[in-house]
């Protein structure tokens, strides 16, 4: 059997295909490996292993420079990856992080519940855990510390600007997401205090799963079933940002209020033209420089405190203060 | 010198997977420096896709009939939150028994369900990418129902060793985790199966010709239907063992899995149009994706550009297992 030209076309073709990506692969690993010492095992002993949630949503983003910076100034390399909400993938990373043998592991867990295993299997390897925004709510593991917002008093927070905006009466609904622990607490603390003001009524709660499309379904079906509604309380800004969409379109602009939460620069653009009243703002950046801070306590020798909470503000523009 | 070639190429297409993983194994190690070696981490990759190979060994078996079986994340998801529940609600029993009850219940939960998306497929003659994308959504939906959304965590301690433990410590140390030895026993069984059974046989005349197989006498009803029953089977496997991993059963797992199963059966030279395939090649299909994600990882390659690799890689794999197929003396 002898090559035809079909056949020549075809294997230079592929081989084309494979350099290319050879070379691809190589400078992928190069532009991540460039001023690096050359002893990785040894590098790897000295590095804290981060996993985050996602690097999709800004909150992240701005709680990874907070640990990037951080870091900087503490003199540790940090190894970050991203779960993308998936367990599963999380579980993995931590793994990889256990044998690569890194002196500390940050997890800002995708679920509060699921993580308890992988904490498990890095306590057993004598790595410490430290958690970011959400805890770790099984039963199983031990964190060294979890460094998160005050998410009661930002729910109680958000309460009061909503009670301001709607003239503290009438009917109002909660955008959550209950499977997070941290917008559990942000609608706990927001029920505690909306219980104060006797003529607001929470008329629905419905999970928009924190994500901006869902939440323009839900607020459309909600529009249809409380047609007297007058305002809502979205546990993050993708729900705030989904839940106006929904409320613009149906020509309801100005009759519902709105309170956010993280005061995103979408959102304060929002908050700016006045159809969202107001955002409970965390400080993303705080948290990640205050986990670095903990984990640099820690290896000093000292005993960071088990939880530590990062303060909330509120964000309501430059021309209302509530 | 033609004749040279021509045992040359013979060998290249014969042992095309081969050649593949030997190729990324090697690109890996030396952009690695050698970290990917490590024996620690050559069993994390293996313990990392334990879980989706042994769904992709059934996915296999339903590729071949010219199926397709979208559910397989769902029904991981699915079964083990049934699994879980029904852990939780032994507290009072001998730990071995709840986690017996566990296998039984993700084994019966999966085998089911996919008993009644191969029943459809069959009788009914629905597509299976319709058909199986309806108990996909069932089975997501259900998975988050049964637990309310909120993961169930109360499972036995023993219940670990499933996930994360290793089979025969004080022996062979950490080296053989306990999920690996599952799918690698499963890939011993299903490949007899699929070489030297009749309904192994019949899974391919089905794939081949279902016309010419039907007039052969072949039950095609109840193959395609044993196809996705088997699938359903691993699932529920799956979905216990991963409960293990977790220790708990969470409705959010298995989120494109359907995708990255049918990336390992097509990586591994399974053709999508039916009647060919191997279960050695879904074998090395999934080690190939385990090794690139975890060589990614180890590169420390930001996460959206892993994407862009593997997607990459994937293309790059098929196009070169298509170029050498066509080598291959008809």
């Amino acid at each position: 059997m002898a090559f035809s030209s079909k056949h020549r076309r075809y294997l230079s073709l592929v081989a084309a295909w494979s350099a290319g990506l050879c070379v691809f692969l190589a400078a992928c690993g190069k532009s991540e490996q460039e001023g690096a010492p050359a002893a990785p095992e040894v590098e790897d002993r000295q590095s804290v292993g981060v996993s985050l949630l996602t690097m999709q949503h800004q909150f992240y983003q701005e709680l990874r420079r907070g640990l990037e910076d951080a870091a900087k100034e503490a003199g540790l390399r940090l190894v970050i990856v991203s779960a993308e909400f998936d367990p599963t993938r999380q579980a993995n990373q931590v793994d990889e992080f256990i044998v690569r043998k890194v002196a500390a592991i940050v997890v800002c867990p995708c679920d509060s519940r699921s993580v308890g295993a992988s904490i498990v299997a890095a306590n057993q390897a004598g790595i410490p855990v430290f958690t970011a925004d959400i805890a770790n709510n099984s039963s199983l593991g031990k964190v060294v510390s979890h460094i998160a917002s005050d998410n009661v008093a930002g729910g109680k927070e958000a309460a009061k600007l909503l009670a301001a905006a709607v003239g503290g009466r009438g009917s109002v609904a909660i955008l959550s997401h209950p499977e997070v622990a941290s917008v559990s607490d942000r609608v706990k603390g927001f029920k505690e205090q909306i219980a104060s003001y006797p003529e607001i009524r929470v008329a629905a709660e419905l999970s928009a799963e924190g994500k901006r499309d869902k939440a323009v379904k839900v607020m459309e079906d909600l529009l249809q079933a409380h047609p007297d509604l007058a305002g809502a309380f979205a546990i993050n800004d993708d729900t705030a940002l989904g839940a106006l969409a929904a409320i613009e379109s149906a020509g309801k602009a100005g009759r519902i209020q709105i309170v956010g939460y993280d005061a995103t620069p979408e959102a304060r653009e929002k908050i700016a033209k006045r159809v969202i009243y107001g955002d409970v703002i965390q400080n993303p950046r705080r948290i990640g420089e205050l986990t670095i801070r903990a984990i640099a306590d820690f290896f000093a020798g000292r005993t960071p405190p088990a939880v530590i909470p990062v303060e909330v503000g509120v964000f309501t523009g430059d021309q209302r203060n509530p | 010198m033609t004749r040279v070639r021509s045992v040359v190429v013979a060998w290249l297409v014969a042992g095309r997977m081969p050649v593949i993983l030997g190729a990324l194994l090697i690109t890996s190690s030396v952009l690695t420096d050698g970290r990917f070696l490590r024996i620690e981490n050559l069993v994390n990759v293996m313990r990392q896709i334990s879980f989706e190979g042994l769904i992709a060994f059934g996915m296999t078996f339903v590729i071949v009939t010219g199926g397709i079986d979208l559910s397989v994340g769902s029904l991981v998801a699915l079964t083990g939150v049934a699994a879980a529940l029904a852990m939780q609600s032994l507290a009072e029993a001998d730990p071995a028994v709840r986690v017996a009850v566990g296998f039984a219940t993700a084994l019966i939960v999966g085998t089911s369900t996919g008993a009644a998306a191969g029943a459809i497929i069959a009788r009914f003659a629905i597509p299976p990418f319709i058909a199986t994308l309806a108990t996909m959504l069932v089975a997501r939906g259900a998975a988050f129902i049964l637990c309310d959304g909120q993961p169930v965590h109360e499972l036995p301690g023993e219940l670990m060793w499933w996930g994360r433990g290793f089979v025969l410590e004080p022996v062979l140390g950490q080296r053989l985790p306990a999920p690996v030895l599952i799918m690698l026993a499963s890939y011993a069984v299903l490949l007899v199966v699929f070489r030297r059974t009749v309904f192994g046989r019949r899974v391919v005349a089905v794939g081949s010709n279902e016309q010419a197989a039907y007039l052969s006498g072949i039950p095609v009803r109840a193959t395609k239907m044993a196809v996705y029953v088997l699938t359903g089977l691993l699932c529920g496997l799956a979905g216990v063992l991963h409960d293990a991993k977790l220790m708990a059963g969470d409705p959010k797992v298995g989120e494109m899995w359907e995708l990255n199963v049918i990336a390992a059966v097509v990586v591994g030279g399974t053709s999508l149009f039916g009647g060919r395939g191997t279960v050695t090649g879904t074998l090395i299909g999934a080690i190939i994706i385990g090794v690139l994600n975890n060589s990614l990882n180890l590169m420390e390659v930001e996460h959206f550009w892993q994407k862009v690799v593997l997607g990459l890689v994937i293309l790059a794999a098929s196009l070169l297992d298509a170029a050498l197929r066509r080598l291959e003396p008809q």
